[in-house]
């Protein structure tokens, strides 16, 4: 008999609490308590990308991967656009996975270039964008009313750069940083 | 003043509306059109579009389907005017064949740092799609 999907989530959140503040703990004595708190950590860490596969980001990346297929093919636009790279749809599925829950998913559109871009509209002049290049390196550009500008910024893959979060707040809603270029 | 295949003047006027038709759902969303849909093509950093405005339609979806789609689905088209391209300090030029074809140019171009220069692309195709109105298909 199938468990409630609500209380295997339970287990499987309490579980994964724990674990993951025996993963943070720094006091270990000896080469084994080393080797267990590794271990668990990559316990950890397979349990937060299990955990971004659930919800609004499963959604988001079912669309990445629906609109990557619409563009799969040269000159996709009508106009000569490169296919969208698969180095570029990677890096843009990871930079889903790692978008702060408190901040709505973007809107995901196929560049002619064959780049991933990932929009945030608000309103036709609310409007913060990022391309994803082969490369992991980031190409952002915002429109706030009368202000406007761009910016470059590295992608490690590891975490979104300060800079593009607060671009992406200050669009949405939920900050009010003024964006540098 | 020299005229073109198409019987239009060689010179875009400022008022005349421009037509840049949508190929991909993700081009646009329910109320506009994304920048995205105005980026240059890489090769030759132009953005084509095609002398018409929203109506009449049928003139409109008849050119998209002879000289755009061929075979594919045509979603719809971003319309806006010459002189909203040139208010971004870009340029508009006939490119005929095909009849009624142009192309937004002046886009930046930095080569040696090809990050930047989408940067710099992204912030003006965002201005413009900004100005554009989505008619649907």
């Amino acid at each position: 008999m199938f468990e409630p999907v609500s209380s295997s989530l339970g287990i499987l959140w309490f579980g994964y609490a724990t674990a993951s503040a025996y993963a943070r703990r720094d006091s270990a004595v000896s080469s084994e308590a080393n080797a267990l708190r590794e271990a668990v950590a990559g316990v950890v860490v397979n349990a937060q990308r299990s955990e971004v596969l659930f919800g609004k980001t499963a959604a988001a990346l079912s669309e990445l991967y629906s609109i990557a297929a619409q563009c799969s093919q040269p000159d996709w636009d009508g106009a000569g656009a490169l296919p969208v790279d698969l180095a570029s749809l990677s890096f843009a599925a990871d930079f889903i996975k790692l978008i702060p829950s408190s901040l709505p998913l973007p809107e995901v559109t196929c560049d002619p270039d064959g780049a991933i871009s990932l929009d945030w509209m608000e309103s036709k002049i609310r409007v913060f964008s990022v391309s994803v290049s082969p490369s992991g390196r980031l190409s952002f550009a915002w429109l706030d009313g009368s202000d406007r500008g761009h910016g470059v910024a590295r992608f490690a893959g590891g975490q979104i750069p300060p800079r593009v979060l607060e671009g992406i707040r200050s669009i949405v809603g939920h900050g009010d940083a003024t964006l540098a270029a | 003043m020299a005229t073109l295949p198409s019987l239009l003047d060689e010179t875009v006027a400022d008022g005349e509306p421009l037509a840049r038709f949508l190929l991909s759902s993700s081009q646009f969303n329910s109320g506009a059109v994304k920048a995205s849909a105005f980026i240059p093509n890489p090769k030759d950093q132009e953005s084509s579009v095609f002398r018409h405005g929203s109506e009449p339609r049928e003139g409109l979806w008849a050119i998209a389907a002879t000289e755009v789609a061929r075979e594919r689905t045509i979603y719809g088209a971003g319309i806006l005017t010459a002189a909203q391209v040139r208010e971004v300090k870009l340029a508009v030029n006939s490119a005929e064949p095909p009849p009624r074809h142009a192309v937004i140019t002046g886009w930046p171009w930095f080569p040696s740092d090809p990050d930047d220069q989408k940067a710099r692309q992204k912030e003006l195709a965002l201005l413009l799609a900004s100005q554009a109105t989505l008619v649907m298909r």
